[in-house]
Formats: structure tokens, C-alpha cells, sequence
């Protein structure tokens, strides 16, 4: 009720204090600070205020990559690149061994090794080239002795008319 | 340092080169009417810092939106209410989990309290308001430390003249008593 009453009738603004509040008002209040603080305040704000914005600037970009539209892209490019990393198979090397299993386990200790072998293998095969007498007029058979000479092929070429090149190169 | 008006700050702090600067100015202009009104409410030194500080980060967020139909100061106040009143709930809650009363952890605070050096009769004067419901503290700070009138406190604190009134009378009448009590 009373509360009431005063809201309709409200005391004027000059209202009197107590005096004990009055002479409390006067004096100051004891509440310490530390030194310098006022002139630390500020720039203490700016700084929290620099590490927020940078907080948001992190944020905003942690967001942009929770978009499907963005992350989903991301992550298909990188499956794809890890599948093609590891899934196609290696080619395998298609080589001829250059050499056999006993020059290769001696070349693993003594790489000149290799070199005098290869030295020796062509002498021999030189050696061998000078003691044949090859002619090379007479038709040789291309494909080993049960295989069809020259002049069996340059007629089967003649009888079934292929182009007159052909023929010459036989 | 250069003078300038509210106004006028918030008209530099509108201009992006100027406006570390007038941000700068605007603190230091009502940092210690902000503090000073902060610290009475949550009482420690170290919390009332926090809050200050959590305030400007308001202002720098918000200054921007900042509408001008009413002064930049009681925007200002209306910020710093609202943030101690956030403050004050957090720690109401965690006295929940301490078992003791808010009021009672308030007490506690103030008789710890390593900044303050005033006499018995000021501490007396401090816990008699600290005892006071939130918002009848609130209009007794206002009023009878920082002159604030009526009608800045009924736009300040969305509550009509006469409520106000009722409020500080009412206020007034409990500290006395508890001052003059023991």
C-alpha cells in the first residue's frame, strides 16, 4: 500500500537524506585502486579488442568451410588425389636383363667389374663377327630356318599384287 | 589531451582512421565514472575490472549501431547496468554450488576486499547497500553517488519516475537503519 502511495505521490526531487548519508556523502568513499591503473585501462581494452578480431577473422573462416558448398568441393579433391597417389598401380619396368645373375652379384661389390665384363662380352662377340664370312647379298631367312625365304615372300607379295615398294624391299 | 564533446566522439569514431583514437578519448572520458559505478555493485576490484573492460568491448561492438536519440552517456550507463546485472547473476549461480547465499558471498567479498581503506562507518555503508534487492541498488548508486536524475534513470533503467522515487525513499530508510543499528 505504501509503495503505491508513493508512486502516485511521488516525494519532490530535493529529497532530504539522513543526516549520517549526508556527512557519508561528503567523505570520500576508501575505495582503493592500483596505481596507474586508469592509464592502463585503455590500453589494455584495445589490445582485447585486437585479439577478438582476430578470433573473428578465424571463426569466419572455420564457418565459410562448414558450407557444403565449400568444404564438399575440398574434400573431393583430396580423396581424388589421395586415390590417384595410391591406387593406380606402378608401372612395372620392362627390361631386358643387360646382364646375367653372377656379373650382377659381382658389380654389387666392384662396379669396375661390370665394365671388364662388358668389355669382354663385345671383344668376344667382334671376335666371333670377323671369323664368320656373312654375306650379305645372300637372302637370309628372317624368321629361323624353318621360316619362308626372301624370294618365297617377294612372290607371295607379287602373286597377290601388293604395291611394287613392298616388293623392293625384299 | 583534447576536449571534445559525446557528440563529437561518436562522430570521429564513425571516421575508420580516426577511430582508435576517439575510442581511446571515450574511455579515458568516462572510464572512472564507469568504474567507480561497477565497482560499488560487484564490489571486488579485480571483478569490477573485468566488467569495465567486458563494457568499452561493448561499446567498441556497438557504437557504430548506436541510434543518438538519447545520450551517449546514459547508453553508456544502460550497457554498465546491464553487464553488472550479468555479472552478479553468473556469480549468484555459482554460490548455488558453493551452498551459501549470494548475499552472504557479497558480505565475505567486501570484508576481504585489500582495496579499500575507509573507515567502519563507510564499510557499514557499503554492506547496507550491498543487502539492498539488485535494482533498489542500483537507483541508490545512481542517485546518491553519481547525482543521476530521475528521468536519465527511468531511460537508463526502463522504469517510470515515481517507481524510481519509491525505490530510493524505500532504499534510504533500509541503510539508515542498518547503519545506525549496531
Amino acid at each position: 500500500m505504501k509503495l503505491k502511495q508513493y508512486i502516485s505521490n511521488p516525494p519532490s526531487d530535493k529529497e532530504k537524506l539522513p543526516s549520517v548519508l549526508e556527512e557519508l556523502k561528503k567523505e570520500v568513499q576508501g575505495l582503493k585502486i592500483p596505481d596507474g591503473y586508469f592509464d592502463s585501462l585503455s590500453p589494455r581494452i584495445v589490445d582485447r579488442i585486437k585479439k577478438q578480431e582476430n578470433r573473428t577473422f578465424i571463426k569466419s573462416i572455420i564457418l565459410a568451410f562448414r558450407k557444403p558448398l565449400v568444404w564438399a568441393p575440398v574434400m573431393a579433391t583430396l580423396v581424388v588425389a589421395v586415390l590417384l597417389i595410391f591406387m593406380i598401380p606402378a608401372k612395372k619396368a620392362s627390361t631386358i636383363p643387360v646382364t646375367d645373375e653372377w656379373t650382377e652379384l659381382n658389380m654389387a661389390y666392384d662396379a669396375s667389374y661390370a665394365e671388364e665384363v662388358f668389355l669382354a662380352e663385345s671383344h668376344s662377340i667382334d671376335k666371333e663377327i670377323e671369323s664368320k664370312d656373312i654375306n650379305y647379298s645372300e637372302p637370309v631367312s628372317l624368321t629361323g630356318q624353318n621360316g619362308p625365304t626372301t624370294e618365297e615372300i617377294a612372290k607371295y607379295l607379287k602373286e597377290h599384287e601388293f604395291d611394287a615398294d613392298l616388293l623392293n624391299e625384299y | 589531451m583534447p576536449e571534445y564533446t559525446d557528440d563529437e566522439l561518436v562522430l570521429l569514431f564513425r571516421d575508420a582512421a580516426k577511430r582508435h583514437y576517439a575510442f581511446n578519448l571515450l574511455v579515458r572520458k568516462h572510464q572512472e565514472k564507469i568504474y567507480y559505478f561497477v565497482r560499488r555493485m560487484v564490489v571486488d576490484h579485480d571483478d569490477a575490472d573485468d566488467v569495465v573492460q567486458n563494457i568499452f568491448i561493448k561499446v567498441w561492438n556497438n557504437l557504430d549501431s548506436f541510434r543518438e536519440d538519447s545520450k551517449l552517456f546514459t547508453w553508456l550507463y544502460r550497457i554498465a547496468v546491464n553487464e553488472s546485472l550479468s555479472f552478479l547473476k553468473s556469480k549468484q549461480l555459482r554460490s548455488y554450488l558453493s551452498l551459501s547465499s549470494p548475499e552472504a558471498m557479497m558480505v565475505k567479498s567486501l570484508r576481504d576486499d585489500n582495496y579499500f581503506d575507509g573507515t567502519e562507518i563507510q564499510r557499514r555503508l557499503r554492506e547496507a547497500i550491498i543487502r539492498l534487492p539488485k535494482k533498489q541498488q542500483l537507483v541508490f548508486n545512481m542517485r546518491y553517488y553519481d547525482n543521476v536524475s530521475y528521468e536519465q534513470m527511468s531511460e537508463i533503467l526502463s522504469t517510470s519516475v515515481g517507481a524510481l522515487k519509491a525505490s530510493y525513499h524505500f532504499a534510504v530508510k533500509k541503510i539508515e537503519d542498518f547503519v545506525t543499528a549496531n
